[in-house]
C-alpha cells in the first residue's frame, strides 16, 4: 500500500504500546481487589467518561471507521437518514435499562448478563442457554474481526512476503489475547476511552481541512448533483478472489446515457469478446460478451474490456473507462514505475451466467432510496423503519452494551454519561457523512470493497503536505479501523471467558471454586479462546460472513425482551423469559436461512427480519408468562419491592 | 408494550405492606418518557425524510411486493425533483437532510439534557457489595 509512511507506522506502534502500558496499569488493579468482579466488570466501577468511551466504542465498533464511511461513499447523504436514530441511540440504549438493570444485577451480585437473567428467573436453563448464545454469536463475529486485524497489519506494514498474512494473524492475536486476558475489563474499557477521544479529536480537526482543501460542502453537494452517471463493477476473479485487478469504472461522457453494462459468460469454447449496445433504447445495457479459450474458459481481462470500448466507435465518445483505486496494477521494471492497468481476468463462479452494474447518477447520491451499482434500491421505507429501530432499540440489547451497564458505579455517573456519548455521537457522525461527501471530489473512484478505505483516504491524502503533525493524524484514521477492531475483539474476548468462567463453571459444575483457581481459568479461556479463534481466522470458512451479519441482530433478539421484560414486568415468569429468547433467536435464524444456501433474508413487508423476531420474542414471552403465571412471590418481592 | 405492571404485584403489596422499589418506579417512569421521545422523533424523522428526500416512491404491489411502502399508495407528488434542492444557510446540506435529520438531531439532544438534568432520578442502586467473598486460599497477586 503506497499510503504508509514512517511517520504511520511508529503512530501505529505506540498506540500498541500505549495499549500494553494500560493493560500493565489495569493488571495492578487486579492485584488489589476482587479478582472476578475486577476482571469482567471492573469492580463496578466505571466513572462518567470511562463508561461513556468505552460504551461509545463498543456499539460504534469496527463500523463506524470502515462500514460507515464506505456506505457514504457508495449512497452519498442517505447515510443521514440510515444513521438518524442516533440522535436518540444513547438515551435509548443507556437511560432506558441503565439503573434498572444495574440495580438489578446488584440485587444478586450478578457480573454477567447471563448471571443477571439466571438469577432474575432462577433458572440455570436460562443461563446456560444464554451463555452459549453469546459464545456461539461471539465466536462467529471474532474470527472476522481477527481476519480483519490482520489484513490491516498486513496493509500497514507492507509485509510482502511468504506466509505475510499468517504472520500478521499470529502478530494480531498475540497482542490482543495478551492485553486482554492480562489487563481484563478494565484495560479494555481504558483502551476504548483512549480511542475514542483519538477518533473524536481525529473528525474535529479534519472537518476545517476538508472544507478548506475541497471547496466546501455547498460546492461539493451542488457538484455531486450533476455528476455524470458512472458504473462501477466489482467481480470475482476465476478463482473466487475479489480485488484482483479486474474491476473498471465506467463513466458515461454524453448522452445517450447507458443504462449500464452487463457481463455475459461465454456459452462456447473459444468466443471472442464482443460488445452489443442499442443505443436507441433508453433502458439499455451495454451487453459485453467475456471470451473465452479453447477449453471454455474465461479469459478477457479488464484491460481486455477497456480495450474494446475504446475501439468501438459507437461508444468511444460516450464512455470513458477508468482504473478504480488500486485496481492499476503497477510493477517495477528495470527501475522505472510501469502501469500494466486491470490485468486479472473477470471470472464467473459456478451459476452465475452475467453480472449488470447500473450507472448511477449524482443526485441518486443526493436524494433516497439510493441504489447499489448492481441497481438494487438501498433505503427502502420499510428499511428506513427498520433502521430506526434496529440502532436504538436492538441496540440496547447486545450483551456487550448491557455489560457495561451493569459495571458504572451509580446512578449520577449513568446520568453525566448519557449527556456526553449524546454530544460526542453528534460530533462524530454526521460530521463524518459531510466529510466524506465534501471529500468525494477529491477521492479516486473507489469499489464498493475498496470504499472501506475513504475515512483513511481522506485523511492521508489530504493531509500528506500539511507538515509533520497533520500526518501524525492521517496516521491516526490509518490506525483507527484496527483500534476499533481492537476494541470490539478484546470485548468479546472477555464476554466469552466470562460466560465460560462465570456462568458455565463456576454457576453450574462448581461454586465453591477457589479465587486462585478462577483466576487460572479466566486466563486460560481467554487465551485459549483467542488461540481456537486463530486457527480458525487462518481459513476462515465461506458460511462465516454469512453467521456474522444475522449475529448482531441474533444477539439482540435473543436478549432483549427477557430482559427489558424481566427487570420492568412483575408478571414475567422463567418459561415466559425462555420462550422469549428462545422465540426470538429462532425467528432471526427462521428469516436469515435461505442466506446460508444461496438465496436473499426473508423482509415481510419489507421489514428487517430483525424487527419481526422482537415482536415474536415480545409476544411469546408476554403469551406463555400469562399461562404459566404468577412468578413465585419471593422473586417479585426480591426485584420489585424494598 | 405490557410495561404496566400487574394486579399480582399489587396482591403481594398489599398482603405484605410492602413498598414498591423506588429505583423501579422511577425507571420505568423515565423508560416510558425515552420510549415516547424515540418515537416522536421517529415519526417526524421519518416521515419528514421519505416525504422530502426521495426522489421515487414506488408502491406499486406488482412491482416491490406487499412492501410497507405500498401501503400508502402513490405519492408521486412528493418525488423529488433533483433540480430544485435547496441548501438551507449555505451550509451545503441537502434541504430534506437539515430539516429532517439535523434539526430533529439538535433538538433531541435538547431533550437529552432536559432529560437529564431535570427528569431522571439519581437514585441509589444499592450496596457496592464485594462480589464473589473472598476465599482463604490463593489470594496471591500473580495469575
Amino acid at each position: 500500500m503506497a499510503e504508509t509512511s514512517i511517520t504511520t507506522m511508529v503512530v501505529f506502534l505506540l498506540y500498541i504500546v500505549g495499549v500494553f502500558v494500560l493493560a500493565g496499569l489495569s493488571h495492578q488493579l487486579l492485584s488489589k481487589k476482587s479478582f472476578l468482579s475486577e476482571y469482567f466488570l471492573g469492580s463496578r466501577g466505571l466513572g462518567t467518561w470511562t463508561l461513556a468511551f468505552t460504551f461509545a466504542a463498543t456499539s460504534a465498533s469496527g463500523g463506524s471507521f470502515g462500514g460507515y464511511p464506505s456506505l457514504i461513499y457508495s449512497h452519498g447523504w442517505i447515510l443521514a437518514l440510515w444513521i438518524a436514530s442516533y440522535m436518540v441511540v444513547p438515551l435509548c440504549t443507556m437511560g432506558i435499562m441503565g439503573k434498572r438493570i444495574n440495580q438489578v444485577a446488584r440485587k444478586s451480585n450478578a457480573i454477567t448478563i447471563p448471571d443477571v437473567l439466571r438469577d432474575r428467573f432462577e433458572s440455570s436453563a436460562i443461563g446456560i442457554f444464554a451463555s452459549l448464545t453469546i459464545v456461539f454469536f461471539t465466536v462467529c463475529f471474532l474470527v472476522a474481526q481477527f481476519k480483519l486485524g490482520a489484513l490491516i497489519i498486513e496493509d500497514t506494514f507492507n509485509f510482502s512476503f511468504a506466509l505475510a498474512y499468517e504472520i500478521s494473524l499470529v502478530i494480531f492475536a498475540v497482542v490482543v489475547v495478551f492485553y486482554t486476558s492480562y489487563g481484563g475489563f478494565r484495560a479494555v474499557v481504558w483502551t476504548d476511552v483512549m480511542q475514542g477521544i483519538v477518533m473524536g479529536v481525529g473528525v474535529l480537526v479534519l472537518i476545517p481541512i476538508v472544507m478548506a482543501k475541497t471547496g466546501g460542502l455547498e460546492n461539493a453537494t451542488k457538484t455531486l448533483i450533476q455528476r455524470a452517471p458512472i458504473a462501477v463493477t466489482n467481480v470475482p476473479s476465476p478463482a473466487g478472489a475479489k480485488g484482483t485487478y479486474n474491476d473498471l469504472a465506467f463513466k458515461a461522457l454524453g448522452s445517450p446515457h447507458p443504462a449500464g453494462i452487463v457481463y455475459r459468460r461465454p456459452e462456447n469454447p473459444n468466443t471472442p469478446l464482443s460488445i452489443d449496445w442499442q443505443p436507441d433504447d433508453p433502458e439499455a445495457f451495454i451487453e459485453i460478451t467475456i471470451a473465452s479459450d479453447a477449453a471454455g474458459h474465461v479469459i478477457s481481462t479488464g484491460n481486455d474490456v477497456k480495450q474494446a470500448i475504446e475501439a468501438d466507435p459507437a461508444l468511444n465518445n460516450i464512455l470513458e473507462v477508468v482504473f478504480p483505486y488500486k485496481n492499476d496494477q503497477v510493477k517495477v521494471i528495470d527501475g522505472e514505475k510501469v502501469s500494466l492497468g486491470a490485468t486479472g481476468i473477470i471470472g464467473f463462479p459456478e451459476r452465475t451466467t452475467e453480472y449488470r452494474f447500473v450507472m448511477l447518477y449524482g443526485h441518486e447520491l443526493v436524494f433516497g432510496p439510493g441504489r447499489s451499482n448492481t441497481g438494487k434500491p438501498f433505503h427502502t421505507l420499510g428499511m428506513v423503519l427498520s433502521f430506526f429501530v434496529f440502532w436504538a432499540i436492538t441496540g440496547m440489547a447486545q450483551p456487550s452494551t448491557m455489560v457495561r451497564l451493569i459495571a458504572f458505579k451509580d446512578s449520577k455517573t449513568l446520568n453525566r454519561a448519557i449527556m456526553t456519548v449524546t454530544v460526542y455521537f453528534g460530533m462524530i457522525y454526521l460530521p463524518i457523512i459531510a466529510i466524506i461527501i465534501a471529500a468525494r471530489t477529491v477521492l479516486p473512484v473507489l469499489t464498493p470493497e475498496d470504499s472501506d478505505r475513504a475515512i483513511v483516504l481522506v485523511a492521508t491524502r489530504l493531509v500528506a503536505d500539511m507538515g509533520v503533525w497533520y500526518q501524525i493524524l492521517g496516521a491516526i484514521f490509518i490506525a483507527a479501523p484496527f483500534a476499533a477492531v481492537m476494541s470490539t475483539v478484546d470485548s468479546m474476548l472477555l464476554l466469552i471467558s466470562s460466560c465460560a468462567v462465570r456462568d458455565i463453571y463456576q454457576r453450574t459444575f462448581d461454586p465453591d471454586v477457589s479465587q486462585r483457581r478462577v483466576k487460572i481459568i479466566s486466563y486460560s479461556t481467554t487465551a485459549i479462546a483467542g488461540i481456537l479463534i486463530t486457527v480458525a481466522a487462518l481459513k476462515p470458512p465461506d458460511f462465516l460472513q454469512l453467521l456474522i451479519v444475522f449475529g448482531t441482530g441474533g444477539l439482540a433478539a435473543t436478549f432483549l425482551f427477557p430482559t427489558l421484560l424481566g427487570i420492568f414486568w412483575k408478571q414475567m415468569t422463567r418459561q415466559g423469559a425462555l420462550a422469549a429468547m428462545i422465540g426470538g433467536f429462532l425467528a432471526m435464524t427462521g428469516l436469515f436461512a435461505p442466506t446460508l444456501v444461496g438465496g436473499s433474508r426473508i423482509d415481510i413487508l419489507g421489514l428487517h427480519p430483525n424487527l419481526w423476531s422482537l415482536v415474536v420474542s415480545m409476544t411469546l414471552g408476554v403469551v406463555v408468562s400469562k399461562l404459566t403465571g404468577p412468578p413465585p412471590e419471593h422473586l417479585v418481592r426480591r426485584y420489585f419491592y424494598k | 408494550m405490557p410495561l404496566t405492571n400487574s394486579e399480582s404485584g399489587e396482591e403481594y403489596a398489599a398482603a405484605s405492606q410492602l413498598v414498591e422499589d423506588p429505583v423501579f418506579r422511577n425507571s420505568l417512569r423515565e423508560a416510558k418518557i425515552i420510549i415516547s421521545i424515540w418515537a416522536l422523533a421517529m415519526v417526524y424523522t421519518c416521515t419528514y425524510c421519505y416525504l422530502n428526500g426521495y426522489e421515487s416512491h414506488p408502491s406499486d404491489p406488482a412491482a416491490i411486493g406487499p412492501a410497507v411502502s405500498s401501503w400508502f399508495g402513490p405519492l408521486k407528488s412528493y418525488d423529488r425533483d433533483p433540480a430544485r434542492l435547496t441548501t438551507p444557510l449555505g451550509l451545503g446540506i441537502p434541504d430534506w437532510v437539515f430539516y429532517g435529520v439535523v434539526t430533529p438531531w439538535i433538538v433531541c439532544l435538547l431533550a437529552t439534557f432536559v432529560f437529564c438534568l431535570f427528569v431522571f432520578k439519581e437514585d441509589d442502586l444499592g450496596d457496592d457489595q464485594e462480589l464473589l467473598p473472598a476465599t482463604s486460599e490463593g489470594d496471591s497477586v500473580d495469575g
